[in-house]
C-alpha cells in the first residue's frame, strides 16, 4: 500500500535527536514525519514506573550535554521544561574516610582532596582551568560545524589528549587512585587505555547545562520530561508524529534516497531521510549497505571490542543514613584506576567485572514527585559491562549482587531499604531502544567535522542519532545541525 | 611472505638455470634468465618458450554472493559471466584509484578464483568480509607454467593435451593421470597449465619432452617481462605505485592507459563515480616511446619536448624484436600524439649527457606471438 500523503522529510526514530531534527525542518516549513518503533517518544532518554509510585530514569540520568542553543530556539522552558538540578557534584565516597566532593566551588573541592594528597589538591583546581578553558574553545567544533582555532599551547594540550590514554592523562596530574578512577569513570566507554581516550573528558568538559559549563543537571519529572517539552515543540511547529510504527527499509534508487517502508508493508516516500537511529543499523541494516564503497562501508561494518552499560533502578523506602548524606551528588564507586583496566577487560571478554563501577544518582532528593513521600529512587548506572552476544539471562542476578554489595560497602544496611528493583540490561537497550552498545570513543570520531558524520554517501539519507555525535549522549546536537545542514543544502 | 620459497619447478629451472640469476616475485624465487634473456624473448616469438609463472597471487572465493562480491568489486560485470571463461579487469579504491588489475575466472555458478601478478589481500579481503563468501588463498598450493609461442598448440598436441581453447577460456582436464587446468589468461596468447605441486615435475617433464621437437626452451622472468613490456602490459609495483588507502584516488585507470579495462555499462563497481569524474580532468595518459639507442632510459627518466619536460619513463627495456629500446612513458595528455617526436636523456654513468630521441607509438609496441 502506497501512502499518498506527501512528505519532504521522513524522521527515523523519536529519539531526542530525531525529534529536534523534525522541529528544526518543520520551522523552516517542510512537512515532516516522524515515525517511531516504540508507542513512546525519546528513546534513552525516558521516564517510567518501576514500582507502584516510582518513576525513574530508565536509561540516561542525568543531562551533561544538552545542547543550550535548543532551550532557547525551541523555547523549551514555555513547553514546561524545569530543571530540578543545575548541578550535582562529583562525589568520589571510598577515597578513605571522608568523601571527595568536587562541586564548583575549587577550594572546597580542594580540601575535600587535602587529606588524601596535598599534591592533588593543589592540582585539582590548575587540572579544572586547563581541562575548561580548551574545552571552551572546542565548543566550535563540537557544538556548530565550525573550525577549531586554538593557541600554541591549546593546540599542544589537544594534542597530548588525543595521543594520550584517559589513564596516562590522570596519571600526569594527580597521585590518589580513588580520585582519578572517579575522574576517568566519564571516559568509561571505552577502553581507558586507549590512546585518545582522554578527549571524552575534554568533550564533557565542553558541554554546558543551566549556563554552568561541565554540569550535570536533573529535569523535573526525569528525563522524559525533556522529550516532553521538545515532542510538543515539535508538534507545534507541524511535525507528524507515528508511533507504533517500526521502519524496516530505508529504499534507496541509484544513489537517491526515496523512502522508507513500514512493518506493515506500507511505503512512504520523501526526498529526504534522516536516521536518529545507530549509522550502524540504519546504513547496513535498514539501507541495505546504502551501494556505499568498500572502504567507506568499513567505517560502519567494525565492531569488535564494544562494552555496553546497564542501568539498575532500586526502589527504596529510606536512604541509609551514608547515602543521605551523599544524595545531592553523582557518586561515583570505583576500585581504582587499575581495577577500571581490569573491568573493562572482563567486559570486553564477555564477563561481568568483579569489581563494578557505577555512578549512582538520587533523583528524588531534589525531586520528590517521582517517589511517595520520604521514598527515593536510586539510580546506578553500571559501565563497563558486557556486551554479552550469548544473551544476559545468565548474567543477571550476577549484576544485580555485585550493584548491591558496592553499594552496601559505601553505604552499609542500604540492602534493608530496597522495596523494588529493575535491572535493564545492554540486551534490553537493544531490544527496546535499537542501540545497546557503548561507541568507544575515538580521536577519529571526536574530531572529524560533522558534514562528515552526518552524511552517508547517499543523497538525502542523513545520520543525526547519537552515534554521529563527538560522544554518545544525551545532545540534541546532532538533530539541529543534520537539520541546519539539510536546509543549507536544499537552498543550494 | 617472511621467506624466499622455491616453486614446485625448483628442481627443474635450478638445474637449467647455468648462469645461477635468480630473481624474487612475491616470495618466490625464479630464474632471471637460462643463459641469454634476448634470446628467450626472441623464442617466444619463433618457436616456443616455456616459462614457471607460480609467482601469480590466486585465490579461490566461493559462496552465494560471490559473484554479487565480485561484480562490485571488479570494473567489469562478472555476474554475467560464463562458468569456464574469465575476465580481465581492475579494482579501485573508493576514490578511483588503481589499486590492481587481474583475471576473475569462474568455475561454477558460486565458485570463482581471482588471479593477479601482485597480491592485494587487504582490499579484497576486506571487501570479501562484507559479503557472504569464503576465501582462500591457493597460490602455495599450484604451480602454473606459461607456454608462448607459434607453436606451442603443437607442443601441447603432442603433449596429449589438445585444448582449443578461446582467449580466456580456461578447462579443467584429466591428463594422463594429472588433474590440471589449462588456461588462455594470459596476455601472450598463449597457454598456461596449473597443477598441483605434487605433480608439478612430472608436467614439467611432460612439456620439455614434446617440446623438443619444437625448439621449446625454457624462458626466466626477464624474457616474460619484455614480452609483458612489448605488448604495453602494466602491473602494479613493477610498473606503477598501486593505491594504497581506500581514499587514494590516484593512479587513475585512464593516466595508466588501463581505461580499456573498465566497462562501461557495468554500473555498480566499486570507485565508479571518481572514475567517471577523473576521466573528465585527468591529464595524464599512457604511451609507448620508441627510442633510437639499443640503452633503455632509466625509470622516471625524463621525456623532453620542445625543451620541456611532458613525461616520464615508469619501465623501459630492449626490445629484441624491434632491436632498440621501447619504453612506457606517462604524459601529458597534450603531449601525447603518436608520431610525436621526443629527447630522452640516457643514464649518465655509459654516456655522459647523451640524449636519444623517441618516439610516440600506440601501444602495443607488438601484437603478441601469433599462433600458427
Amino acid at each position: 500500500m502506497r501512502d499518498t500523503r506527501n512528505y519532504d522529510a521522513i524522521v527515523v526514530g523519536a529519539g531526542v535527536n530525531g525529534l529536534v531534527a523534525a522541529a528544526y525542518l518543520a520551522k523552516a516549513g517542510l512537512r515532516v514525519l516522524v515515525a517511531e518503533a516504540r508507542n513512546k517518544l525519546g528513546g534513552h532518554c525516558e521516564t517510567a514506573a518501576i514500582a507502584d509510585g516510582f518513576n525513574a530514569p530508565i536509561s540516561a540520568h542525568t543531562l551533561y550535554a544538552f545542547d543550550p542553543e535548543l532551550l532557547e530556539e525551541l523555547k523549551l522552558g514555555k513547553q514546561g521544561l524545569v530543571f530540578a538540578v543545575r548541578d550535582m557534584p562529583l562525589i568520589v565516597p571510598d577515597a578513605g574516610t571522608a568523601p571527595i566532593v568536587l562541586g564548583r566551588d575549587m577550594r572546597a573541592a580542594a580540601r575535600s582532596i587535602a587529606p588524601y594528597s596535598q599534591a592533588d589538591a593543589k592540582a585539582y583546581p590548575e587540572y579544572r582551568q586547563q581541562l575548561f578553558s580548551l574545552a571552551r574553545r572546542m565548543r566550535t567544533i563540537w557544538w556548530n560545524d565550525g573550525k577549531l582555532d586554538l593557541r600554541a599551547n591549546d593546540s599542544r594540550v589537544l594534542e597530548k589528549l588525543r595521543q594520550w590514554s584517559v589513564f596516562a592523562w590522570l596519571d600526569s596530574w594527580f597521585e590518589t587512585n580513588a580520585l582519578k578512577a572517579a575522574l576517568a569513570f566519564d571516559a568509561m566507554a571505552g577502553s581507558p587505555l586507549e590512546p585518545g581516550s582522554a578527549l571524552a573528558l575534554l568533550w564533557r568538559a565542553s558541554q554546558e547545562m543551566c549556563g554552568l559549563q561541565g554540569a550535570a543537571a536533573l529535569p523535573r519529572g526525569g528525563p522524559g520530561a525533556l522529550v516532553q517539552a521538545i515532542a510538543a515543540a515539535a508538534q507545534n511547529a507541524g511535525v507528524e508524529i507515528r508511533t507504533g510504527v517500526p521502519v524496516t527499509r530505508i529504499h534507496i534508487q541509484g544513489d537517491i534516497v526515496c523512502g522508507v517502508e513500514l512493518a506493515r508493508g506500507d511505503m512512504i516516500s520523501a526526498p529526504i531521510v534522516i536516521s536518529s537511529l545507530p549509522a550502524r543499523r540504519t546504513i547496513l541494516e535498514l539501507a541495505d549497505g546504502a551501494n556505499l564503497d568498500i572502504a567507506a562501508r568499513r567505517r560502519f561494518d567494525r565492531r569488535f571490542g564494544e562494552t555496553a552499560a546497564a542501568k539498575v533502578l532500586f526502589a527504596v523506602n529510606g536512604l541509609p543514613p551514608r547515602l543521605a548524606t551523599l544524595a545531592s551528588g553523582r557518586i561515583v564507586v570505583a576500585e581504582g584506576m587499575e581495577g577500571l583496566v581490569v573491568a573493562h577487560g572482563q567486559a570486553r571478554a564477555g564477563d561481568l567485572p568483579d569489581d563494578l563501577a557505577m555512578e549512582l544518582i538520587i533523583p528524588t532528593f531534589a525531586d520528590p514527585t517521582l517517589a511517595p513521600p520520604g521514598q527515593h529512587i536510586v539510580s546506578v548506572l553500571v559501565r563497563p559491562v558486557p556486551l554479552a552476544a550469548a544473551g544476559w539471562s545468565e548474567l543477571k542476578g550476577l549484576l544485580v549482587e555485585r550493584t548491591v554489595l558496592a553499594i552496601e560497602r559505601v553505604a552499609p544496611g542500604f540492602a534493608k531499604y530496597i522495596s523494588a528493583f529493575k535491572l535493564v540490561t545492554p540486551e534490553d537497550m537493544e531490544a527496546v531502544y535499537g542501540a545497546g552498545a557503548c561507541a568507544a570513543v575515538s580521536a577519529d570520531r571526536m574530531l572529524l567535522p560533522w558534514k562528515a558524520r552526518v552524511g552517508t554517501g547517499t543523497k538525502g539519507l542523513y545520520l543525526c542519532g547519537a552515534s554521529v555525535e563527538p560522544m554518545d549522549a544525551v545532545s540534541g546536537r546532532a538533530g539541529r545541525i543534520t537539520a541546519s545542514m539539510i536546509l543549507m543544502n536544499r537552498k543550494s | 611472505m617472511s621467506e624466499t620459497r622455491a616453486t614446485p619447478f625448483h628442481a627443474r629451472t635450478a638445474v637449467l638455470n647455468r648462469h645461477n640469476r635468480w630473481h624474487n616475485r612475491n616470495g618466490w624465487t625464479f630464474a632471471s634468465d637460462y643463459g641469454d634473456a634476448h634470446f628467450e624473448a626472441l623464442a617466444a616469438r619463433n618457436s616456443a618458450i616455456v616459462a614457471d609463472i607460480s609467482w601469480r597471487w590466486r585465490i579461490e572465493i566461493e559462496g552465494a554472493q560471490a559473484a554479487e562480491l565480485l561484480s562490485r568489486l571488479m570494473t567489469k560485470d562478472v555476474s554475467r559471466l560464463e562458468p569456464g571463461n574469465a575476465l580481465k579487469a581492475l579494482w579501485l579504491s573508493d576514490q578511483g584509484g588503481v589499486r590492481g588489475a587481474g583475471v576473475v575466472a569462474r568455475f561454477g555458478r558460486n565458485a570463482f578464483v581471482l588471479a593477479a601478478s601482485t597480491p592485494d589481500i587487504e582490499w579484497i579481503g576486506l571487501a570479501a568480509s562484507q559479503f557472504d563468501v569464503a576465501m582462500r588463498d591457493v597460490s602455495g598450493e599450484e604451480g602454473g607454467i606459461a607456454l608462448i609461442g607459434p607453436y606451442v598448440g603443437a607442443v601441447l598436441k603432442a603433449a596429449g593435451l589438445e585444448a582449443n581453447l578461446d582467449a580466456l577460456a580456461f578447462r579443467k582436464v584429466f591428463w594422463r593421470g594429472l588433474d590440471v587446468t589449462v588456461t588462455r589468461w594470459g596476455e601472450q596468447n598463449g597457454y598456461e597449465i596449473w597443477c598441483r605441486n605434487d605433480d608439478a615435475l612430472t608436467v614439467w617433464d611432460r612439456i620439455a619432452k614434446s617440446g623438443v621437437g619444437y625448439a621449446l626452451v625454457p624462458a626466466g622472468l626477464t624474457a616474460t617481462d619484455i614480452l609483458d613490456l612489448e605488448r604495453g602490459v602494466m602491473r602494479p609495483g613493477r610498473d606503477y605505485q598501486a593505491a594504497q588507502l581506500g581514499s587514494d584516488a590516484h593512479p587513475t585507470p585512464l593516466s595508466l592507459g588501463l581505461e580499456q579495462l573498465i566497462d562501461e555499462r557495468h554500473s555498480r563497481f566499486n570507485g565508479r563515480a571518481a572514475w567517471l569524474a577523473s576521466r573528465a580532468s585527468e591529464k595524464m595518459r599512457f604511451v609507448g616511446v620508441e627510442i633510437d639507442s639499443e640503452t633503455p632510459p632509466a625509470k622516471f627518466s625524463s621525456m623532453i619536448h620542445e625543451e620541456r619536460p611532458v613525461g616520464r619513463v615508469t619501465a623501459a627495456v630492449f626490445s629484441p624484436a624491434l632491436r632498440k629500446a621501447i619504453a612506457l612513458v606517462q604524459i601529458d595528455v597534450a603531449a601525447s600524439v603518436p608520431g610525436t617526436l621526443l629527447k630522452i636523456a640516457l643514464p649518465p654513468d655509459e654516456h655522459g649527457d647523451e640524449q636519444a630521441t623517441g618516439r610516440i607509438v600506440e601501444l602495443p609496441f607488438l601484437p603478441p606471438p601469433a599462433a600458427i
